[in-house]
């Protein structure tokens, strides 16, 4: 049997025992790896951040002058990429994608969801917007003006969803928002 | 060469063989500097293990859907490489 | 990818676990860690994702792209 036709888990296993075995990495090396994405990385964290900004109106001044300070003042690192926080309004709406591959703020986002890496996210969201918002169910105005960010180089965007009606405490806020407000596909 | 806030600029009509990030859909066409983002290495070269890459200005260039897909009234924002880029003459219709 | 048709809707309820099955953690695993060896950069894996023939391509699963380009470099690179 090729190499090709190996089922692909047995594949994958032959893979690691080959670079286990060439020293480029050990086992444990693997396991702390996917334990830091699994552990340290969450959609928590991009919610805390929009949370604050939404109470704390200097906070929020920091976050959409200098993301990754006030990402790294409430402890999240965002090291590598430049982060960038465009803020929803009444008559805006920004919307991330990555048409190339399918970058993104791992550490406030959590890793990426299937929809996210998907070809038909990837190919129409920079061409029909509200087609594939109404698909989220998110239906906007057409007086609302849509940003689609294509995260094509070294900056990864976080999208600030507008804030709920009602006062809320800032933990209750946080619960709010999810990862899909957070990229731009629904609303909180 | 430093692009400025404003200036009309147009994503250069290329179709290297090798990694780049120029999305298809914008190459040819013109949009507007938004902002300069800071210099980051040339994924170009470090894609072909070039050592050490060339470093150039990213910028946040804004296209018109209507421009790039003949209908929409969205803006779709991508982030280039000044290299990627060349200046809309004003004259230019 | 941006801008073609075709694709169909988007797979909206597809939201939770970042991995479908083991095998993909461990494909994500093994890049870590050998971008962090210096085996191949980001850039490099991006371009032997985007250098899988179309057809295997499109039919292939985003981790099994993945792990073609991880095995097209270390063949490329006569490591491992």
């Amino acid at each position: 049997m090729s190499h090709d036709e190996l089922p692909v888990a047995a594949r994958v296993r032959r893979l690691e025992e080959r670079v286990i075995a060439a020293g480029l990495t050990t086992g444990d090396e693997l396991d702390a790896l996917l334990d830091e994405l699994l552990d340290g990385a969450s959609p928590v964290n991009g919610a805390r951040m929009v949370a604050r900004a939404w109470t704390d109106p200097d906070y929020r001044e920091a976050l959409l002058a200098d993301a990754n300070t006030a990402a790294g003042s409430l402890g999240f690192a965002t090291n590598g990429y430049r982060l960038c926080a465009v803020e929803n309004t009444p008559t805006l709406h920004n919307v991330v994608v990555c048409t190339l591959c399918s970058c993104y703020p791992v550490t406030l986002l959590g890793p990426s969801p299937g929809w996210y890496r998907s070809f038909a996210y990837r190919s129409r969201v920079v061409r029909e917007p509200r087609a594939v918002l109404a698909e989220f169910g998110l239906r906007l105005p057409d007086e609302v003006e849509i940003v689609v960010w294509d995260a094509s180089a070294e900056t990864r965007y976080l999208v600030v969803p507008r804030r709920p009606e009602g006062e809320l405490p800032e933990e209750e806020l946080a619960a709010r928002v999810t990862r899909k407000g957070l990229i731009g596909t629904s609303a909180v | 060469m430093t692009y400025r806030p404003g200036t009309l600029v147009r994503a250069r009509p290329t179709d290297p063989d090798h990694h780049t990030r120029v999305p298809r859909y914008v190459r040819g066409h013109v949009g507007e500097i938004v902002e300069r983002q800071g210099e980051w290495p040339l994924p170009d070269d470090s894609a072909r293990g070039i050592a050490p890459p060339r470093v150039e200005a990213v910028y946040t260039v804004r296209f018109p859907a209507r421009d790039l897909w003949g209908t929409g009234s969205h803006t779709v924002t991508v982030d280039l490489w000044e290299s990627y880029l060349e200046e809309v003459s004003t004259d230019e219709p | 990818m941006g801008g073609q048709t075709g694709f169909g809707p988007v797979p909206t309820g597809d939201d939770g676990a970042p991995f479908q099955a083991d095998w993909e953690a461990r494909v994500y695993a093994l890049s870590r860690a050998l971008r962090r060896a210096g085996v191949f950069n980001l850039d490099e894996l991006r371009d032997a994702i985007e250098r899988i023939p179309p057809k295997v391509y499109l039919s292939a699963s985003y981790y099994e792209r993945w792990l073609i380009a991880i095995e097209t470099i270390l063949a490329e690179k006569g490591r491992a």
